[in-house]
């Protein structure tokens, strides 16, 4: 795909048309009476998971269906519920990123981000510049890897096999990058309050860098191999369509609500470690359809890798880490930090009473957003139409339910 | 020799050959989809996992055989039955050379088409009566699709009768000893590939086993050799298409340029060869495309095949009577 | 990223809400509201000339004696966070804000959830993670004593 100039989000804030008015019941299951045109019909309910080929982790989703098309839709989650808010009032703060790595287990450096960020912001700690940028390059490494795996389960929503495992491929690459850098190939623990864990280690430059070069290639690859198939265009054009004022109305965030033309990005909008000093575009398309989401998040990941190749050039000498204290205790307070993730604006909102673990600590996951406007938008279209559409908002079960 | 003797043996090897080619087809979707996808496929029973099959099909055979109590019996026993039954049957048509076929019936085109046509039947049976709501839909599916694509399959088969004169699939090999069909008949390969594509419940048309809609269709609840069944027709659908693909555009067990007499030693493998050829491009297909949408299904077979086949009917028709009319 | 107090205060007064505090906290501006009032104030805000359209997120807070609600509202076209927070008794109710903000369909049933409050005027009021037949109550503020206890709570 060529770089569209209007595919870019203008700078500055967003511009909002009107706030979304409900028209129906968006939620649960509507009843619509047996036997339409006098013929004896009967509405199917069927349960798309938790045990499912297609459903992301454990979703289910309670679809009726009138033959093939849905005409009501639930969703059902909790599966995965292991209470991340509640343990992590019995964690100490920096060991807050060990429960933020569990939430999106597929992206879990910029969960850690963002409860660093938010504790860093009640001790008012100063993080030194070298772990500013770290911590931009492994974000942005991490978003590839995330992305890798929705394009490949998008793919296999829509039935095709192949995608997935070429993208599995350069994930694997991605892992090794991150295993070496912080020690775990999904639960990293890297990034802690004040800094980072540790420091880059030796011959990471020549791995990304590597990397980076041959994913020049394998981006493109993948985006012909899916993407320029003439069977998957025609199953994402026009389908499930979320419009700007249902995005905004629904609370979508990330590359969902820029697929929806609203160009509202944290890293640009509101910048975090080294963001302000790197150079990229928030790639957005107004259609709000599949493909729109699907062109969006395969430009964020070339935008990735210029990103990658700017904190590699830029990488500041320096400290790590900053000199925190090994028992954190900030003041009483409350603060809310937020990163953008892979899904979205990942949120911590973060009450402090003074001790060494947290108040309160609430977890805005981003998914949780994506998955109600998917409930809310699938009556009317048919089956197969549901399952590319739960795919595309690219939905992670560990965040949702937490 | 007792004819009755003979006709059994023949039954007997068709049977073999069916049970053969399933197990070398499930070994070579393997592996061709592994190598598509970057991966390695079954490696470690036997040389490069050539045995994995075997140890599949035992362990399919001693599995146990469970029956959901909500299911309607005696549909749900038959069905994998009637299922397997019509894809062993029409083996009997295909020519793997000039005297090696089952049966040479005169009609073996259109015995191998009618007996293919049951196939939906058994895939409805097992859908209705699994009582689960997967496969009732997978069921319906496989009927909508199959019995839509019944006639352009048919009608992209219908240029070459019609150059031909004749529907014993023998007498379709031997007309094409000077030049095969695809080169005239190309727009019908086309149209025939697409619609026995769909025939075959394969990729980018496995609507009726969509594993990411409907779990796994018609078969979900079916397992151990019932299932085993329901697979093994697949396979051997597969290759029967496949043939039928071979012996109408790709010169059937013949190879140009080869004297007839040296052939003839050696057809049944030229044949054999060439319909892998064919099924390794429908696994290619198979690796590589997304599945299309159920009503976009529809809307091609009867907007775009149906027009498209009796438009090149015609074309093949007035074709074919210009020539013999130039040649009296 | 601050709104101004003094504007959003006017905003709200010529609303008709003229009970309502605006206190600037190191969080952000801070609404605080009664609960009878919530729909209004929340409606008021999304019309307003600053278009507080975009609901960031909604949570509870046990602050000892009674729960907290907090609404993180955003302005897009303004680029400005607010927030709206109210109190709800233990055991009481708290009103569904779905038709302003359909963000708050789910959350809201977390909330009510995992604090035990009541949920009115909601589609769609059953509970959002945890299995029924369990009061499980799970951020509530309760002094866990003894593993009796918690298995019988």
């Amino acid at each position: 795909m060529t770089q569209d100039p209007n595919l870019t989000a203008p700078v500055g804030a967003a511009v909002s048309e009107g706030a979304y008015v409900p028209a129906q019941l968006p939620v649960g299951l509507r009843r619509v009476p047996s036997g339409v045109d006098e013929v004896t019909t009967e509405h199917l309910v069927v349960n798309f998971g938790p045990q499912h080929p297609s459903t992301h982790g454990v979703l289910r989703m309670i679809i009726e269906a009138d033959g093939e098309e849905v005409v009501g839709a639930e969703m059902s989650i909790g599966y995965l519920h292991r209470g991340i808010e509640k343990l992590a009032e019995h964690r100490r703060y920096n060991a807050l990123g060990t429960l933020m790595d569990r939430g999106d287990y597929t992206s879990g450096i910029h969960g850690e981000l963002a409860a660093a960020m938010v504790t860093e912001k009640l001790l008012e700690i100063e993080v030194p510049e070298k772990a500013h940028w770290i911590r931009s390059l492994m974000g942005e490494v991490n978003r590839i890897a995330s992305h890798l795996v929705w394009y490949g389960t998008f793919g296999l929503d829509a039935g095709a096999m192949g995608q997935f495992l070429y993208a599995v491929r350069d994930r694997e690459d991605l892992l090794d990058i991150l295993e070496a850098v912080s020690g775990s190939r999904m639960m990293f623990n890297y990034v802690r309050p004040g800094g980072v864990l540790a420091d880059l280690p030796a011959g990471i430059d020549q791995k990304l860098r590597a990397f980076v070069d041959i994913f020049d290639v394998h981006i493109e690859e993948h985006d012909q191999l899916l993407g320029g198939n003439e069977i998957f265009q025609s199953r994402v054009h026009g389908v499930g369509v979320i419009d700007k004022q249902t995005a905004i109305g629904f609370g979508l965030t990330g590359a969902n609500l820029r697929a929806s033309g609203v160009g509202f990005d944290v890293r640009r909008d509101r910048p975090y470690a080294a963001y302000e000093k790197l150079d990229f575009t928030v790639p957005m398309a107004t259609e709000g359809d599949c493909w729109a989401r699907y062109a969006v998040r395969m430009e964020e990941m070339r935008q990735s890798v210029r990103m990658i190749r700017q904190c590699l050039d830029g990488m500041p000498e320096g400290d790590f880490t900053a000199k925190v204290p090994k028992v954190l205790r900030p003041p009483a307070g409350e603060a809310y930090a937020a990163v953008e993730s892979p899904r979205g604006e990942w949120g911590v909102h973060l009450v402090s009473d003074g001790s060494d673990t947290p108040y309160r600590l609430r977890y805005r996951p981003p998914a949780l957003y994506a998955l109600q406007v998917v409930e809310a938008i699938m009556p009317g279209s048919l089956i197969a139409d549901a399952i590319v559409t739960a795919g595309s908002v690219d939905l992670v079960l560990g965040e949702i339910d937490r | 020799m007792n004819p009755i003797l003979v006709a059994c043996l023949r039954v007997l090897a068709g049977l073999g050959l069916m049970l053969l080619n399933g197990v070398v087809l499930i070994y070579m979707l393997r592996k061709v989809l592994g190598h598509l996808h970057v991966r390695l496929g079954p490696m470690n029973v036997g040389w490069h996992g050539t045995v994995q099959t075997v140890a599949d099909v035992l362990k399919l055979l001693t599995k146990e055989d469970p029956t959901p109590r909500a299911v309607d019996k005696a549909l749900y026993f038959l069905a994998p039955a009637v299922v397997f039954i019509p894809s062993l049957a029409a083996y009997a048509a295909l020519p793997f050379s000039k005297t090696w076929a089952m049966a040479d019936l005169a009609t073996g085109l259109l015995f191998t088409f009618g007996i293919m046509s049951l196939v939906p039947l058994g895939i409805l049976m097992a859908g209705w009566s699994s009582a689960n709501k997967w496969s009732l839909l997978g069921g319906m599916r496989a009927v909508g699709q199959q019995i839509a694509y019944e006639v352009p399959l048919l009608l992209s088969a219908l240029p070459v009768v019609l150059m031909v004169g004749s529907l014993n699939l023998n007498d379709i090999v031997a007309a094409q000893d000077k030049l095969w069909f695809f080169i005239p008949q190309f727009p019908a390969l086309l149209l025939f590939v697409v619609a026995s594509l769909v025939e075959l419940n394969q990729t980018p048309f496995d609507m009726s086993e969509a594993e990411s809609e409907l779990v796994a269709g018609f078969s979900s609840e079916y397992a151990s050799m019932k299932f085993g069944l329901l697979f093994l027709s697949e396979f051997s659908n597969l290759f029967i298409m496949a043939g039928l693909t071979v012996t109408l555009f790709f010169g059937g067990w013949s190879l140009p340029f080869i004297p007839a007499q040296i052939q003839a030693g050696f057809a049944p493998i030229v044949f054999v060869a060439k319909t892998y050829l064919v099924i390794f491009f429908f696994m290619w297909i198979r690796g590589t495309f997304p599945r299309v949408r159920v009503d976009q299904l529809q809307q091609l077979g009867w907007k775009v095949l149906l027009p498209a086949n009796l438009a090149w009917l015609l074309v093949t028709g007035v074709a074919v009577k210009l020539v013999e009319a130039v040649a009296r | 990223m601050q709104p101004d107090v003094t504007a959003i205060t006017s905003a709200l007064r010529s609303a008709g809400l003229t009970s309502v505090e605006v206190e600037q906290t190191s969080l952000g501006v801070i609404v605080r509201a009664q609960n009878a009032e919530l729909l209004q104030l929340l409606s008021a805000l999304r019309d307003s000339s600053s278009e507080f359209t975009f609901m960031v997120d909604l949570f509870g807070v046990d602050t000892g004696e009674l729960v907290e609600i907090t609404y993180h509202l955003r302005s897009l076209s303004r680029d400005e966070d607010v927030y709206v927070r109210t109190s709800v008794e233990y055991d009481d109710g708290f009103p569904s804000v779905w038709e302003i903000y359909p963000a708050a369909l789910m959350p809201e049933r977390e909330v009510a959830e995992m604090f035990g409050l009541k949920l009115s005027g909601h589609p769609n009021p059953k509970r959002l993670l945890t299995t029924d037949g369990l009061e499980p109550m799970l951020l509530k503020r309760v002094e866990i004593r003894s593993a009796e206890e918690v298995r019988s709570r």
